[in-house]
This record gives structure tokens, sequence and C-alpha cells, in this order.
């Protein structure tokens, strides 16, 4: 190794060049490192942290399974009905406060389930427990519409009232009023 | 070297004392020397910056992608979603289900029902379902004996594997999960709106609550715990399927097996992995 060489007069521009070169590298290095979020590129080119943040978001629609998880029974009863495919929280309402009522009520022995409520009109507490089967509950899927599938059964309100028979009364014809005739109707449940 | 710089030396000769003088000599540096040991240290110094950016932390990364080689895709694919539009009867319980799931605000939707209706003359219409569904809302009806075919296709995000979206983002706050999903950090969205205009199928819009951009996530928080997405629990005819790919068994494998399905605007190379079934080339 030449010393003399390395540390002479005209090696000074080499040196001075190294130095820029090192310092303004270490200098994207470091301010990279400032920019950069942390847990970026741990899993690809994302914040890894926010998959967690995403998946912890809590759960608001009650699956059947749940429901089925207490109400056993009526999961059976309906495991042959042609409605099987429809979830509890179609008619019954969400039911996530149902669900965390039984929740507490099986840790605090005594505690009352709120049986049921009227529509509140709030999705996403209600429970209607004992849902009033009125036209709404059919026709909201069955009422006959331009675009459903062939196979589907479909209800034209106008012939379904006269093949059923004469009216009893008005009241049982109005949209919101009338309710399910058992003596009438299957139970499609 | 040394030989060749004495015998090229010139003026100075062999009679100059080398410590004292200026001239060349065999302990001075030639001009190719100067290069070579230039380019060495420079090439040296420029290795040093580079190697840290290049080792990244050292992590080994489940996606390439991370040490910047490969595809962020090439990963085993796990979530897929089947839309069957010959089941959707258009009462719109999922879109009621998502708003809710996911607190979309009134006025926009992470997913949405279209009602294509051919008619006798040729014409096509196509509707938006409303989320009361057709029957209980005040949309003109139409008169089935006008009309020659008609069916609800059920629009959501489709996932793609070569998503423009992710590709725009100037932030990276965009981007596909390990399982395929395509998802927005919150916390990194600045709300610019690249990605709305880049989703070729609509599926993006920006959040007037968070300012971020929002799309569907399959309900990326559900299906982490083997919960269906929103739509697909509320659906009452089967109209949605969602499972996963890599297991033969799934429901979703055993449809896609079975029925003919397609992609939406295939032809633009972006490899959705929404797959539809019993739509007809009208639909985008």
């Amino acid at each position: 190794m030449n010393w003399k060489l390395i540390f002479s007069r005209d090696s000074l521009h080499l040196w001075i060049v190294s130095f820029l070169v090192v310092a303004g590298g270490s200098v994207f290095v470091w301010g990279r490192g400032q920019l950069v979020p942390e847990t970026y590129g741990e899993q690809g080119p994302y914040r890894a942290a926010a998959l967690e943040k995403l998946a912890l978001k809590p759960s608001v629609l009650v699956a059947d399974s749940v429901c089925l998880k207490c109400h056993a029974d009526v999961g059976e009863e309906r495991a042959e009905s042609l409605h099987k495919a429809v979830s509890c929280n179609h008619c019954h309402g969400l039911g996530r406060e149902h669900v965390a009522q039984a929740q507490q009520a099986a840790k605090t022995p005594g505690l009352a389930i709120d049986p049921a409520k009227k529509w509140d009109g709030n999705f996403m507490t209600h429970v209607d427990l004992f849902i009033t089967q009125d036209r709404a509950t059919c026709l909201v899927c069955h009422e006959s519409t331009v675009g459903m599938p062939e196979g589907f059964k479909q209800i034209n309100v106008a012939e379904h009232l006269e093949d059923m028979g004469p009216k009893k009364s008005t009241a049982e014809t109005s949209a919101s009023s009338a309710t399910w005739d058992t003596t009438r109707h299957r139970d499609f449940r | 070297m040394i030989q060749e710089n004495n015998d090229t030396g010139g003026g100075c000769g062999g009679t100059c004392n080398k410590s004292s003088c200026g001239c060349p000599s065999d302990e001075m540096t030639s001009r190719r020397q100067f290069l070579q040991r230039a380019s060495t240290v420079t090439i040296g110094a420029m290795s040093f910056t580079i190697l840290p950016v290049a080792m990244g932390d050292g992590t080994e990364s489940q996606f390439p992608m991370a040490n910047g080689k490969g595809a962020p895709n090439e990963g085993e694919q796990l979530f897929g979603f089947l839309v069957d539009s010959d089941k959707c009867i258009g009462a719109g319980k999922c879109l009621t289900a998502c708003r809710t799931e996911n607190d979309v605000p009134e006025g926009s939707h992470r997913t949405w029902v279209e009602r294509y209706v051919h008619f006798k003359d040729g014409t096509l219409q196509v509707d938006t379902v409303p989320e009361t569904g057709f029957a209980g809302s005040d949309f003109p009806i139409i008169d089935p004996q006008l009309v020659d075919r008609s069916y609800f296709v059920p629009k959501l995000c489709n996932q793609c594997d070569d998503a423009p979206c992710n590709q725009v983002c100037p932030v990276h706050a965009s981007f596909t999960s390990p399982q395929g999903v395509e998802l927005v950090d919150p916390d990194r969205c600045i709300g610019c709106g690249y990605c709305v205009q880049a989703c070729p199928y609509g599926g993006r819009f920006i959040n007037p609550e968070t300012n971020n951009a929002d799309k569907c996530t399959w309900c990326y928080h559900r299906v982490m715990r083997n919960e269906k997405p929103a739509c697909v629990e509320a659906c009452p005819v089967d109209a949605r399927v969602f499972g996963r790919l890599d297991d033969p068994n799934s429901e979703i494998s055993k449809r896609i097996a079975k029925i003919p399905t397609d992609v939406l605007k295939e032809h633009l190379g972006t490899h959705p992995k929404t797959r539809y079934a019993g739509i007809s080339g009208e639909v985008k």
C-alpha cells in the first residue's frame, strides 16, 4: 500500500468526491427512513399494519350461525323450508343488540333478554322477534317485477287478490295494516 | 504501469529528486490510473448507499414485490366472489346490509344492483335498483309485454389482479392484501381521487365523512373471521356466493366448476376476481 500516494495533495480530490458521495447517500438513506411509514414493505408495497386495522373492524350484521347457536330448534324447523336461504335478520332485524344482551345474560343469571320491539326504524338495533307477517313481508321479494328470473315465485297483487276470493274487509287489503291470514295462506316459514 | 510511466515521463528524465521536484514520476498517477481508482471509489461509495435499500430490513417477505422484484399477485389467491345474475330478484337486501355493515353514507355505494331490460324493439334500458327494491319504490312500472328479456346484475368491486386503482395511488394506500382483496389504508389515503378515476368499473368513491377513498372490500373484517360478507349473508336467493377458491369443496369452487362464468371488461386486462354468471355481453 502506497500511503504517500493515498494522502498526497492530488488524492484530495478523490477524498472530497468520496466524502460527498458517502454523505449524500447517508442523507438519502436517513431521509428515506423518515418518510417511509412503519411496517411498510413487510408483506408488500403497503403498510402491513393497515391489514390488521381493517380486519379489527367489528362485524355489524349477525350471521345466521350466531342465531342458531341458541335457536337451533328454529334452524331444524326451517331446514326443509322453502325459505331456508332467507337469513334471520331479513325479517327479524339486525339482532346485534339482541346478541349482546344474550351474551350479557349468559354471564349474569337472572338478567332478562328484551323480547321484542315495535319497529323503531333503526335497522342497526331493531329486533322484532315476533314479526308482523303482513303483505310487505312477502312482497318485498315476491312482488312481480320486470327482471326477475323466470323460475322465481312472483305475485301479481291484483291477480293474487282475485285468486284468493272476495275481500273480507277493506282494512285487510291496505298495504300497511293487512295482517297474515293464517286461514288463507300456508305457513311459509 | 510504473515502467511505462518512466519511459514516457518526458522532461524530467532520471535527474530530478523524486521527493522535492513537481515532475511526473513513478510515484505520480497517470490519467489511466486516476480514472481506474476514481471509478473504484465511486462505485464502492455508491454500493454503500444502495445496499441498505436493496437489502430491506432483512426479513423474508411473503411477497417478492417487497424487494422490488416480481408482481404482487404471484402468491396464492384465496378468496373468490361469484355473482349469479340468473338468481338475483332485485330485492335490494344486499344494499341495505352493505350500507349498515360498512357505514356507507347516503348517496354513495360500495355495491349496487343494475337492471338490464331488453325491449322487443331492440332498445336497452339500464336502471339502478333502489334500496327497497322496485316493488317498494315509486319507480315507473315497465309493461312486461314490451320486454324481450331482462335480468338484474349486482355490481361490486371486481378485486382485479392487475388493479388500475392500485397502480395510480401516489402514496401506496391502495393495495392488494395477501388474500387477493383490494384494500384502502385509511391512515395513508390522502383522498386525491386518482383511484376513483382509474377504476373502469366505477367501484370506488370518496367517502365524504372520512375523505378517504372507499370501496367494497368483500367485507374484509368479516371474512377474516370466517363470516360471509354482509351482502352474501343478506341475499335471500344465493345470488352472491363468496368463498375460498383454493378449497375445491367450497360452494364457490363447485358453482364455478358447474356453470359458465365471465368477468367484466375482460379486454382491459385487469384480471378481475369477481366472476359473473348469467350475464350477456351488454353488461359492462
